[in-house]
């Protein structure tokens, strides 16, 4: 944890997030007007662009309380919650601002260039710059890199920049493995990066606050008239106010266990929904450095933090708030000199007092524990993230183990499917008719795959697995053979106990979330549209549709035989689905003479 | 050690505290509170402040004719007939729910007035969320009406939150008026604020006593005494004797309540809701009832005759330092060589709750935050338990269902319920039979732990139980009914609907009546269910055929009638069910029992012919049929 460098923690040299810093900072002095200015350099292997900050509170909250809407998910497919299709937040305002930067500047075509070129692309942003800057960097990874993998991935580079999403975005980001694109540089008491844990309506004022320090041709640049407005203390105490609710609220649920306490007062009050994520480097003031990556364990420290120590309720304090915003060049340039950095990745074992520490390592995490102003209970919040990552990893290893039964249970459906097809008839009506002995010992197998993985849906759910775990290679194949091989047996226990009358169709009402999340991580994976890898459910399209009249499902049909037709061209479809005795034939003989001529799947089922 | 391994390794009670605190409803709440209680407001004060509405009711009530000081309680749903309707029913063997008779009666004072019926007519049609807040006696009238609002929404459409917090409140109603709260779910909407040594919020532990009269009177005239000048001078004193006095009674009447050895009586209030003990140096906020009592017993014992009225009239002092106490960084004094997180937690918790480490106390309060952890963290586990028990049952339904379906396909054409009824020694039958009770083991054990508190509150309200349930009731209990008239038990303890059904398919009923609907088209079936729909349809047969035999051998022509009715009534039930195609095909088996009804039917009306009798009372006599 001790004595490495930045360059090394982030991948990113200290030269080139200088670079950055002054860009950035650059960008929103100089040039507030432009959308965003950029540095390449003949020779340079790098391109940077700055995003200006604006001090406008209609560039920070789109609305009443915390102006957050959903990402657009056309540009950002990825920021969602996979398995539940939860869409991340995003903090409509900025977003909207990154919108026009598309619209409305050459910011693409150049991005575009830089990507030709084969350079390294850093976006980076100061104060609300910085949120241009996190939207430009995960707009690239959805358009460059995730379709190529060859691409060199680009970096998100904030200093003092406020939150920008939610924790679905959080969590997507880790999924995907970007989080560690994005760098996020706070000055310990910069007051910034708290705002948007608070409604607009009680930082409105303090947003115009901010903008007379920082502008040079106000009156009071850096120089907040504490002493006559009671606007700057009233700014500071309703953003610690509402850190220490968001704080404290994500603390007492770690895992989401129910309190009916928090859910109640949850009708009450609105709980700023802006959570961090990727890196982030918080700087003392004094010259060090203190890394975190764990999400869980920034979003305390941003408010403990600021938490005042006795004596220090007063104007001075208060100064800092607002100045440590305009410093971040000139102590990085002091920083990444020195590189007296400390990296806490074990949060587990960091000290709880301020005394502690017998050997070095120990001493240095708590020197710089007491540099960051950390009380007891502020460590036991970052002992608690980290604890939390390390059961979600628990979780993972437990739910690992299950790997081998489940091979063996699909083994199982496998060998009835083929004795099945000796007996020519196809699993799924074998299964529907339920007459022999297989037919039982299948279901059995059949609940005993349920079993388990409903229990990992349902940690899924409640994000008890590693952030990372519905982008695993080796469950997502999993999931698709399981899918593809079982699913067709729930649906035929669902039609054979003719639950459709009872709960609708099985698409619409009952479908298992251990086949809708399966099929999305494929989807997912293979980048693919939503809805696209629907082959397992082939069974219950048809049982749907062989209900109703021809004549009123002509389109549904002849979808569905394009898509029959490309599945058993595939292979993904089984054969057995072609079979004289099929449901699936049956029906599709009785169709109406003049449709079955000019049918795709003519060829396989011929007359 | 199992209990070691059992418990979360972080403390939570101080962070919720922290996170009530860092909200504006504890702050609002106490400044319409301290509004209603100095302003001279009659019955009660109406703040909206943004989306959120308060209303606060003042600590000092016209007491008049109701005795506040007894510790008299009355059953709510009888004392208070269709007010609180939530609580009318009540099982047997279970004390009813109760509250304070005099409290009660002020709560009525109130809620009989036309002004407060209209203004909370208004603030339910146009409010979102409402606050019932109140000082002392105030609180427990909020809490009365935050439990009457809650039991009358269900019947309208609108979706108000409810929230009651309040200060130095006496305690309200027993222990099962508590159990009835969790099980309503309700307990979040509670939030009892006690000032470290308040000795209001304890009082209802002691045998009423003369003091609390005057004790009464005294914080009558200390709120009067904020007000005006005036009244200071009629404050009515107490005399040191008296307060210590009665200090030591209730302080040795909290001890026998929480566990401690003593041969004076336990009081019948209990606590429910959340509690937030304030002191001087923090909060902490616990719900489990056991352990708020242990706690108002041993925080009193760190206080003095003086300290525990005092502090019944310092919630300003209080609130205040909570609500900023975020802003500044506390440094932790309490051993700070401690290493484990769970440990440093606690210790930091009681260091909230003012209870030193040297003191006595110390360790018997350690204990009891650390038993409040211990049962928070097994209903979680337990929880995941069950999830696990629920995917291996499974299979013995399964094997349950291949039953019967091979006994509605066999060639004795007796279908699922007689063939077991009437089944020989086969080792299906028994494998079957053994499923029977594996399963009924597995359900009695969920609600077991229920009713125990051993799981999370909400769930019965889980799809995965409800659905679950269901299905095992329509599976399983014919097959239960089927045993109990084979084995003959209706001889010995009636028909089975009403004698022999057991309790969990009625808590199944319940949650299945109760489960969230979506709006699903409810088209007519094309064919029989694989269940019939009424897992209780068997027992009803067995009852018909049971009066077919009656009437034969009975003579008194009333009671004859009655019988005939009620076999109609059945007949007609039956055939709209099968109609509906709401039976399993099982039912219509060439030698089922019902088939087997409808010929002994057949042949009775045969001989009752000609049809003799007009029933009149078709629709509203019999209870056969739900």
């Amino acid at each position: 944890m001790v004595g490495e460098k930045v360059g090394d923690i982030t991948g990113l040299s200290e030269e080139l997030i200088l670079k950055s810093c002054k860009l950035a900072i650059k960008a929103h002095e100089k040039f507030p007007g432009k959308l965003y200015i950029y540095e390449k350099n003949r020779g340079s292997t790098d391109v940077v662009f700055a995003f200006a900050g604006s001090w406008l509170v209609d560039h920070w909250y789109s609305r009443k309380p915390f102006g957050e809407t959903k990402v657009d998910a056309s540009k950002f497919p990825s920021l969602r919650s996979l398995g539940s299709d939860e869409i991340a937040l995003v903090n409509e305002a900025f977003s909207t601002r990154f919108e026009q930067l598309l619209i409305k500047s050459s910011f693409a075509s150049e991005v575009e260039k830089a990507v030709s070129d084969r350079k390294q692309v850093v976006f980076t942003g100061h104060s609300s710059g910085g949120p241009m800057a996190i939207l430009a960097a995960i707009w690239f990874l959805e358009k460059y890199v995730r379709p190529n993998i060859y691409q060199m991935p680009p970096y998100s580079v904030t200093f003092g920049s406020p939150l920008v999403g939610n924790r679905i975005f959080s969590h997507a980001l880790r999924r995907e493995n970007w989080a560690r694109y994005f760098i996020n540089f706070v000055m310990r008491h910069d007051i910034v990066p708290r705002i948007m844990l608070a409604p607009i309506s009680s930082t409105e004022q303090g947003l115009k606050l901010m903008h007379d320090f920082t502008s040079p041709k106000s009156q009071s640049f850096q120089h907040v008239p504490i002493g006559n407005s009671a606007a700057a203390p009233a700014f500071f105490l309703s953003v610690m106010r509402n850190a220490s609710s968001v704080a404290s609220h994500a603390a007492c649920n770690p895992m989401g266990w129910t309190n009916l306490l928090l859910e109640t007062v949850s009708c009450f009050i609105e709980i700023s929904p802006y959570r961090p994520f990727g890196t982030y480097i918080f700087c003392i003031g004094n010259g060090k450095l203190v890394v975190l990556d764990n999400p869980d364990a920034v979003l305390p420290l941003l408010f403990y933090c600021l938490q005042l120590s006795p004596g220090e309720e007063n104007a001075e304090f208060l100064h800092g708030i607002f100045k440590e915003h305009l410093v971040y060049e000139s102590e990085l340039k002091e920083s990444l000199n020195m590189q007296n950095v400390v990296y806490i990745k074990n949060l587990i074992d960091i000290p709880l007092s301020s005394d502690a520490g017998t050997n070095y390592a120990a001493a240095t995490v708590n020197s710089a524990l007491n540099d960051l102003g950390l009380s007891t209970r502020a460590r036991l919040c970052l002992r608690a993230a980290g604890e939390l990552e390390k059961q979600k990893l628990e979780n993972q290893k437990r739910v690992d183990s299950n790997q081998d039964t489940i091979w063996e249970g699909l083994r199982r459906v496998q060998e009835y499917q083929t004795n099945c097809e000796i007996r020519k008839i196809g699993y799924y009506d074998a299964f529907r008719n339920q007459r022999d002995a297989n037919d039982f010992n299948a279901n059995v197998k059949r609940l005993e795959l349920a079993g388990i993985w409903d229990e990992i849906m349902e940690m899924i759910k409640k994000y008890e697995l590693p952030d990372g775990f519905e982008g695993r290679k080796e469950w997502i194949e999993l999931g698709t053979i399981f899918r593809r091989l079982v699913e067709p047996l729930d649906i035929a226990n669902y039609y054979r106990h003719l639950k459709n009358e009872d709960t609708g169709p099985y698409m619409v009402k009952a479908r298992p979330k251990r086949y809708r999340y399966t099929q999305r991580w494929r989807e997912q994976a293979e980048m693919r549209s939503i809805g696209s890898s629907s082959e397992s459910t082939f069974w219950a399209e048809v049982e749907e549709l062989r209900t109703k009249p021809y004549s009123e499902v002509k389109d549904k049909v002849l979808r569905l035989e394009g898509q029959a037709f490309a599945w058993i061209r595939d292979g993904i479809l089984g054969k057995d689905v072609l079979l004289d005795e099929s449901t699936f034939t049956k029906w599709w003989r009785a169709l109406p003479v003049q449709h079955k001529s000019g049918s795709c799947i003519a060829s396989y089922l011929g007359n | 050690m199992e209990a070691e391994t059992e418990a979360s390794s972080f403390e939570s009670s101080e962070m919720l505290a922290t996170f009530l605190a860092s909200t504006p409803l504890l702050e609002e709440s106490w400044k319409l509170c301290h509004h209603a209680n100095t302003a001279l407001v009659q019955n009660f004060v109406v703040n909206r402040v943004g989306e959120v509405t308060y209303v606060a009711f003042p600590g000092v009530q016209n007491v008049g004719g109701a005795n506040c000081c007894s510790r008299d309680l009355v059953a709510l749903g009888t004392a208070a007939e269709g007010v609180f309707t939530a609580f009318n029913r009540h099982d047997e063997g279970e004390e009813p729910v109760m509250v304070h008779a005099g409290l009660l009666q002020l709560f009525f004072a109130i809620y009989n007035t036309q002004i407060f019926r209209d203004k909370m007519s208004e603030l339910v049609n146009e409010s979102k969320s409402l606050v019932f807040t109140g000082h002392s006696i105030g609180g427990a009238i909020a809490s009365l009406s935050a439990l009457w609002l809650l039991s009358s929404l269900p019947k309208t459409s609108l979706s108000t939150a409810v929230f009651c917090i309040t200060f130095g409140s006496p305690l309200l109603g027993n222990e099962s008026l508590s159990r009835a709260i969790l099980h309503e779910r309700w307990g979040g909407n509670f939030y009892h604020v006690v000032a470290q040594h308040d000795i209001v919020p304890r009082l209802l532990f002691a045998p009423s006593s003369p003091f609390i009269q005057q004790l009464h009177s005294f914080f009558q005239s200390r709120h009067l005494s904020l007000k005006t000048p005036y009244h200071a001078q009629l404050a009515v004193e107490l005399s040191n004797e008296n307060k210590a006095e009665l200090f030591h009674t209730v302080l040795a009447c909290l001890e026998a309540n929480s566990g401690g050895v003593s041969d004076l009586e336990r009081s019948p209030f209990w606590p429910f809701g959340s509690y937030m003990f304030c002191t001087d140096r923090g909060s902490i906020c616990m719900d489990n009832a056991t352990v708020i009592i242990k706690l108002l017993y041993l925080m009193l014992a760190t206080g003095s005759p003086t300290s525990c009225i005092e502090d019944h009239l310092k919630y300003d002092k209080y609130i205040g330092r909570s609500c900023w106490q975020y802003l500044m960084r506390t440094s932790f004094t309490e051993g700070s060589s401690i290493e484990s997180s769970y440990e440093a937690g606690i210790a930091l918790a009681l260091e909230s709750a003012g209870i030193n480490s040297h003191e006595l106390a110390y360790g018997l309060a350690k204990d009891c935050l650390k038993m409040a952890n211990q049962v928070g963290c097994r209903r979680n586990l337990n929880n995941a338990k069950l999830a696990v028990g629920l995917s291996k049952i499974t299979a013995l339904r399964a094997q349950i269902e291949w039953y019967k379906a091979f006994c509605d396909d066999s060639d004795d054409q007796m279908g699922y319920y007689d063939s077991f009824k009437r089944r020989s020694a086969s080792k299906r039958g028994n494998k079957v039979n053994m499923n029977r009770c594996r399963l009924k083991l597995f359900w009695d054990k969920v609600i077991e732990m229920l009713k125990t508190n051993q799981l999370p509150y909400d769930f019965h309200m889980q799809p995965k139980y409800v659905n679950a349930s269901q299905f095992y009731k329509l599976l399983v209990e014919p097959l239960e009914i089927a045993e109990y008239y084979r084995s003959g038990m209706h001889k010995k303890k009636g028909h089975y609907i009403e004698h022999g059904r057991e309790k969990r398919f009625q808590i199944f009923d319940k949650w299945w009546k109760d489960r969230k609907v979506g709006e699903e088209e409810n088209s007519p079936r094309s064919k029989f269910a694989s269940l019939t729909q009424d897992s209780c349809f068997w027992g009803r047969v067995e009852e018909a055929r049971d009066c077919i035999y009656e009437v034969a051998s009975e003579m008194d022509m009333g009671r004859r009638l009655l019988l005939l009715e009620k076999i109609e009534m059945f007949e007609q039930y039956a055939s709209r069910m099968i109609d509906r195609k709401e039976v399993s095909k099982d039912v219509l088996a060439k030698n089922s029992s019902y088939n087997l009804f409808v010929g002994e039917w057949r042949e009775l009306k045969s001989h009752l012919q000609p049809w003799p009798l007009q029933f009149t009372s078709f629709q509203d006599g019999g209870n056969m049929v739900p």
